[in-house]
């Protein structure tokens, strides 16, 4: 898919601002939801193989 | 004939089979999905069949029987199979043939051989014989033996009902790939033309048949389907527009013969009245006016008249209403606002009708896109929504096996996580009071997904705050300011004032923060690329980086902590 144009501008760092690696995790994602895919289009087609070959989008795209 | 099960032997088509009317088409060389007409020229081929002397006769012939042969021409029994004759409502059939219990499924009792006998014949007989006349028309004009196929079905279509069909399909020589949901179809058809972009987003689709209507709310997920939500109506139909035209012209007719009576009393007047009164619903759709012009209406008195299109509309406004309604009941369904649908595609035979589409046009936002024929020069002829999804969809899987098709479409497969709230940025500030939030994966996506963002930075450049948050859509609602009232003696002011709205706009809020990452000596007016990876288990995979520039930074957040009953 095509990457989501943005044009506000990221924040400035803010002063004194520290994190191992220059990364510093917080939260985590909220529980998914279990839902039914549609078995229909060649995207889903991708999706099925991906799951029945335990295979990563790069490994997918390789 | 038993159909072909060797994937290379395979001719597949798409296949819609409504109640009201069916449609074939088939994937060219080139991938386009073309819808084939049958013999009489009809690429909507009527779903009837009717018996006359012993012999069938199938779509717009058999229709013309409805009129003097009633009792052995057969319509609207789709909805029928499968069912049990307790659970079915006959209506439809009032004026042909009707249903009758018979042992455990559903009959109807015509005289479809040269004797003078009746047979009970099944619905899923008649199915058969329906489906048989689409594989001939298609192999036919294909010149080649037709033997697959992918069908469309409404989203409540349970599984009693595909088994029945499946099986009346086989006796027709048709092998069935796959039943796929017709909204869903719709989509697909949209999505498969060249100019189609991937896109998240929420669909609506509204169909607006013969006999029902059937609405679903879809979230599209870089071309990956998941309905949300979905609502049938049977009151709602083609039909009670079909009733408004008759209701009208009847009356018409009885004001001017007034010793004819009133058509709409007699069977064979009012299987007349009904037919032209389509046809005059269908003209309506083009022409600003149509001609109603029967034969022999009722008493051997001839009508003719001629109506225009506002007339219509206001005739049959409420139906319009009402079905406008039905959507935005499918979107309250989902959980959703108006604001939250990117598109409807509206489908079905009656969304031709302009006023179909303003009446739902009205009732959402104009940031909703509205495809049909009077709102979007680019729009699919809406009878051929389903029909060309099923095309498309065949071509894509006729070369796999029967067994790797169902295991695709086993719930192993197709159940599947989805976010519960979107997942994006802050942009401008990095307190979450006053940041902007921008959505890189939405709420309702099914994992795993990745997704890229291109984002600006400050004008200046320097070290840039890269804060990943979960975030609520918020439905901002501004009144608009109380206006001072001047005296004034123009009742046309008062009008306006009254008419001044709310304003409602879609904004987020930041739900929960997730992480921060800091880029450092970022050049000026350089951009930077956000990208997020969500696995199925939930762990967070970003990158952060300068595009063009060296480096970058990497973060990795765990899932969410598995509950005691092992949901995550
Ligand atoms: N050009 C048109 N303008 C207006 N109405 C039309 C047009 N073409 C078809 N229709 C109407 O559309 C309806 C048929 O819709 P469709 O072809 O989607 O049928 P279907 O899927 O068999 O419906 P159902 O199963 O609800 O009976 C009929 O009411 C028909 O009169
Ligand atoms: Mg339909």
């Amino acid at each position: 898919m095509a990457a989501v144009q943005i044009s506000l501008p990221l924040p400035v760092l803010p002063e004194g601002w520290s994190g191992e690696k220059d990364f510093k995790p917080i939260g985590h994602l909220s529980h998914a939801t279990d839902r039914n895919i549609e078995p229909v289009g060649p995207h889903f087609l991708a999706h099925a193989r991906r799951k029945r070959h335990k295979r990563t989008f790069s490994e997918d795209d390789r | 004939m038993s159909a072909e099960a060797d994937p290379t032997q395979r001719v597949a088509i798409g296949i819609s089979f409504g109640n009201s009317y069916s449609s074939i088409a088939f994937t060219s060389a080139e991938g386009k999905a073309e819808v084939i007409a049958n013999e009489d020229g009809d690429r909507q081929i009527p779903s009837i069949l009717s018996y006359v002397g012993g012999e069938e006769l199938h779509a717009g012939q058999a229709k013309g029987q409805l009129v003097r042969n009633t009792k052995n021409t057969v319509a609207y029994f789709r909805d029928f199979l499968g069912q049990d004759f307790k659970s079915i409502d006959p209506t439809p059939c009032h004026q042909s043939a009707h249903p009758i219990q018979h042992e455990s499924t559903i009959g109807f009792k015509i005289q479809d051989s040269a004797e003078e006998t009746e047979n009970t014949v099944t619905v899923s007989e008649i199915t058969t014989r329906h489906l048989k006349r689409l594989r001939i028309s298609a192999s036919d004009y294909l010149g080649k033996n037709v033997n697959a196929a992918v069908i469309t079905v409404p989203t409540n279509f349970a599984d009693a009902q595909k088994d029945a069909l499946n099986k009346a399909a086989k006796e027709a020589g048709l092998e069935v790939l796959q039943f796929i949901s017709e909204p869903v179809a719709a989509v697909l058809a949209y999505d498969a033309r060249p100019e189609a972009k991937l896109a998240d987003k929420v669909v609506v689709v509204a169909d607006l048949g013969g006999i029902r209507s059937d609405i679903a709310v879809i979230a599209s997920r870089g071309g990956i389907y998941t309905v949300l939500a979905t609502h049938h109506d049977y009151e709602v139909s083609g039909s009670v527009l079909d009733q408004a035209l008759m209701d009208h012209f009847a009356k018409e007719f009885i004001k001017k013969h007034k010793s004819a009576g009133d058509p709409r009393e007699n069977d064979r007047s009012l299987a007349k009245l009904k037919l032209e009164c389509e046809a005059v619903k269908k003209a309506l759709s083009i022409g600003t006016s149509a001609n109603f012009s029967v034969e022999s209406l009722a008493n051997g008195v001839d009508f003719q008249a001629t109506i225009n299109r506002s007339r219509y509309e206001i005739l049959a406004s409420k139906n319009f209403a009402a079905f406008a309604r039905l959507v935005t009941h499918a979107v309250e369904k989902a959980n959703l606002d108006p604001l939250d649908v990117s598109e409807i595609i509206l489908g079905g035979g009656n969304s031709h009708t302009p006023k179909v589409a303003s009446a739902v046009r009205n009732l959402f936002p104009e940031s909703t896109i509205v495809l049909a024929p009077s709102t979007s020069s680019t729009a699919i002829n809406p009878s051929e929504l389903s029909v060309r999804g099923a095309a498309i969809q065949a071509s894509l899987i006729q070369e796999f096996e029967l067994e790797d098709i169902e295991q695709s479409t086993h719930p192993a497969v197709t159940v599947t996580p989805h976010t519960a709230k979107a997942v994006g940025i802050l942009l401008i500030s990095g307190d979450e009071g006053t940041a902007v939030f921008h959505t890189i994966v939405d709420a309702e996506t099914p994992l795993p997904v990745r997704r890229t963002a291109i984002i600006a930075t400050p004008r200046e450049g320097g070290n840039v705050l890269l804060k990943l948050a979960e975030g609520l859509r918020h439905i901002k609602i501004t009144k608009p300011e109380p206006r001072v009232r001047e005296p004034s003696s123009d009742d046309e002011d008062d009008e306006s004032e009254e008419e001044e709205e709310e304003v409602r706009e879609k904004t987020w809020k930041v739900d929960a923060v997730l992480s921060e990452a800091a880029l450092k000596g970022v050049k000026k007016g350089a951009k930077i690329e956000v990208q997020i990876n969500i696995g199925h288990d939930l762990t967070v995979n970003a990158i952060f980086r300068e595009v063009g520039g060296k480096g970058g930074v990497r973060g990795i957040l765990q899932g969410p902590k598995v509950t005691q009953n092992g949901s995550a």
